[in-house]
């Protein structure tokens, strides 16, 4: 109640998405278009289309700090998440001729900055928390009737985080973080001696579990956060570990709907630079390579899916969002940089405003 | 040649010092403002402000066990007042050091073993009452707590023995039970502190490995990275009085809750505050931390302790027990400003200090998600 409230009375401040002429020219001559949620000053937040060429396209401003972007798969909608613990979504048109449509989750729900939509694009699915049980649920949206919510069904774990659509069109794959927290205590994490990690595959239609896969006893702090899903829907995940820092865990790993779970064997000085935190995961445009990002370590890396060793390792300060490109990734920064690695070609942009933790591409 | 061997090491000392910065200033006026190396924050975070702060609570948790103690061999008001003041002085003590979180206290569930919080769901209540009513043997040696749920082990609950329902027994023999369930809390907290300490103090431990980080520490390799751990205490731990002390009772919309600040039956909430809030200013001030910037960022500190006046005068406006307090109108505008003075806080550390002392640390990262 207490965020909808709030939020409702930031939403006064309005959207503004409408395209100028010359922002309608760099869309129309941009090759790639790249979305995030972004901070424009201390406190200020937004969400931003970019052009790879360096060129903003548009500008939309959110009342509170944003997550992630996922697009209709006609690209005809994009939606920003509030970041976790935030209430609101925002529906646009990457066009800017629609108004932007405000979400908010219902009452006892927030948003966990992640969404998915069907392969037909009438529905939207997003990570949420049900935080006086303390469970994740999937909020179900209509696309065809306004985003009204129609429903929702479990993650069987809780603290959801980023979900994907498996290559089927049918089985949601869910990282459940492990990790509880609720609104009246902000992001403080309460359940640090207990997490249950896990990554959960889900029938979109009927909200049966298929499958659950947990690492190993002993690894319960290492929580599952991230994912994309490789050539051989390989679900790799990414994870950020709640124990102790000289503690030196696997972060890195891939998951199967047959229930096969494993973490790959990165070298001790590579994790050590990671710091124990992956910030993202995504897979190349041919679903060879997959890319993290570690924020904390200031560093971007590429890593093969079929032998899972690291076969590019580049410094980008405040690297975290990824997208693909050719056969590499682009990774944006909080220092407002997008370059290029691993095989893409984007040359280095650098833009007046901070990208936020991921990069999605508008098809 | 004794005197030739001095002048040789002297000169062979000073060259090193110098690369620390600790030679004395070449003249007055430099003297007084010695020079401030990443090295001297680290040094002084852990021998003059962390070190300290885990020995005082090891200190008080020893006092607390003495009053616990001399409460269950002879109970009365006094002595139950006495062990009162001494639980005072352990959540003061705690508050200091609470939220430098790596290591020795966030290993073995240690944190939550002291002080299990934010209780969102009254667990601790729940067990402690169970563990009286059903005069739970196991529970009165440090031994057997230490098999049971965190939530009866530590500040919580050792509050309800001497503030809850029934602690008038304490002042007689009718609470033999409930006085060495509260003595056996008293120890088990003493350990902790002992174990608290001794990790502090090893000489291979983590306060060599954030004064001296190395390439090969997989906790603090860099001096940066030993930095950034330092404005994490400090943004982090503003942030945490905010979102788990203040904001859950102020109430974020609606009617304030005051059952739900910590330390709500010992009317402590806001000392407890007051010395979280003291123990971050304390980091901040003798790590000398601000010095260790450019010269173009050199007025952050006075930014900064203008915000920390702002605070202490904020908690010193809020003089009632918590339930009363929210019903009064200047005393709610006090617990509100500290709210936005903590917030400016958390961005001054987080943000401002942090880049001016070009630490890695970026919004992305700040807080993770």
């Amino acid at each position: 109640m207490w965020q909808r409230r709030a939020f409702l009375r930031a939403a006064g401040v309005g959207f503004v998405a409408s395209l100028l002429p010359a922002q309608t020219e760099a869309l129309d001559r941009a090759d790639l278009v790249l979305a995030a949620a972004v901070q424009t000053s201390a406190g200020k937040y937004g969400a931003a289309l970019v052009s790879e060429r360096g060129e903003v396209v548009s500008k939309l401003t959110l009342p509170d700090r944003g997550h992630d972007i996922v697009f209709s798969p006609s690209g005809a909608r994009g939606v920003v998440f509030a970041r976790q613990p935030g209430t609101f979504a925002v529906v646009f048109d990457p066009a800017g001729s629609v108004a932007p449509v405000t979400l908010t989750s219902p009452e006892g729900r927030h948003f966990y900055g992640h969404g998915v939509f069907s392969p037909d694009g009438r529905l939207l699915y997003a990570t949420e928390s049900d935080f006086e049980a303390a469970k994740g649920v999937i909020g179900i949206y209509d696309a065809t009737d306004d985003y009204r919510r129609i429903g929702e069904m479990p993650t069987y774990g809780t603290g959801p985080h980023e979900l994907l659509l498996m290559g089927d069109g049918q089985t949601l794959v869910i990282a459940n973080g492990g990790i509880e927290t609720h609104p009246d205590y902000g992001r403080a994490e309460l359940n640090l001696d207990t997490m249950d990690p896990s990554v959960v595959f889900v029938d979109r239609t009927s909200g049966e579990l298929i499958g659950q896969v947990r690492l190993a006893t002993g690894l319960h702090q290492l929580s599952i956060r991230h994912m994309a899903i490789d050539g051989r829907q390989r679900v790799w995940f990414g994870c950020q570990y709640k124990g102790e820092m000289a503690d030196r865990p696997q972060l890195i790993g891939y998951a199967t709907r047959d229930g096969e779970i494993k973490l790959v064997e990165l070298p001790g000085d590579l994790l050590a630079d990671m710091r124990n935190y992956i910030g993202s995961v995504a897979v190349s445009a041919d679903g060879e390579m997959i890319g993290v990002s570690s924020p904390v370590g200031n560093l971007v890396v590429a890593i093969s899916a079929e032998t899972g060793r690291p076969s590019v390792i580049e410094t980008v300060r405040n690297g975290c969002g990824l997208a693909p490109q050719g056969a590499g990734f682009i990774a944006s920064s909080g220092d407002g940089a997008l370059r290029g690695f691993a095989g893409a070609t984007q040359a280095d942009q650098a833009f007046e405003f901070g990208f936020d933790n991921h990069l999605a591409v508008l098809a | 040649m004794r005197k030739i061997l001095v002048l040789l090491m002297l000169t062979m000392v000073a060259p090193v010092m110098a690369q620390e910065g600790k030679l004395p200033p070449p003249n007055a006026e430099a003297a007084k403002y010695p020079l401030v190396t990443r090295s001297s924050v680290l040094e002084r975070a852990v021998n003059d402000v962390i070190r300290p702060a885990f020995q005082n609570f090891k200190d008080k948790t020893d006092a607390m066990t003495v009053a616990m103690d001399g409460l269950c061999v002879a109970p009365s008001s006094p002595n139950l007042d006495d062990a009162k003041l001494a639980f005072a002085d352990v959540v003061d003590a705690y508050s200091r050091v609470e939220f430098f979180t790596i290591g020795p206290l966030g290993r073995d569930n240690r944190a939550e073993r002291i002080f299990f919080w934010p209780d969102r769901k009254g667990i601790g209540l729940r067990q402690v009452q169970q563990v009286l009513a059903q005069e739970d043997e196991t529970a009165t040696t440090p031994d057997g707590l230490t098999s049971k749920s965190v939530a009866v082990q530590g500040l919580g609950a050792l509050e309800f023995v001497l503030y809850g329902t029934g602690n008038d027994t304490l002042t007689s023999t009718d609470g033999d039970f409930r006085c060495r369930f509260g003595l056996a809390i008293s120890k088990s907290l003493a350990n902790i502190g002992s174990e608290l300490v001794v990790d502090w103090m090893a000489s291979d431990g983590i306060a060599t490995h954030l004064m001296e980080p190395r390439e090969d520490y997989a906790d603090y390799r860099t001096k940066i990275e030993a930095l950034e751990e330092l404005v994490g205490f400090m943004s982090h731990g503003m942030e945490a009085i905010r979102d788990t002390r203040l904001l859950p009772f102020i109430g974020r919309e609606g009617a304030p809750k005051p059952r739900l600040a910590p330390f709500w039956r010992s009317g402590l909430t806001m000392a407890a505050v007051q010395a979280n809030i003291e123990g971050l200013q304390t980091l901040f001030e003798k790590s000398q931390i601000a010095d260790a910037v450019g010269p173009t960022d050199m007025g952050l500190r006075a930014s900064v302790e203008f915000e920390f006046a702002n605070a202490f005068r904020a908690v010193d406006l809020v003089s009632l027990p918590v339930d009363q307090a929210v019903t009064r109108s200047k005393q709610m505008s006090a617990l509100n400003y500290l709210v936005i003075v903590t917030q400016s806080l958390q961005t001054v550390f987080g943000e401002q200090l942090s880049a001016a002392l070009s630490l890695s640390v970026g919004f992305s990262a700040l807080d993770g998600d």
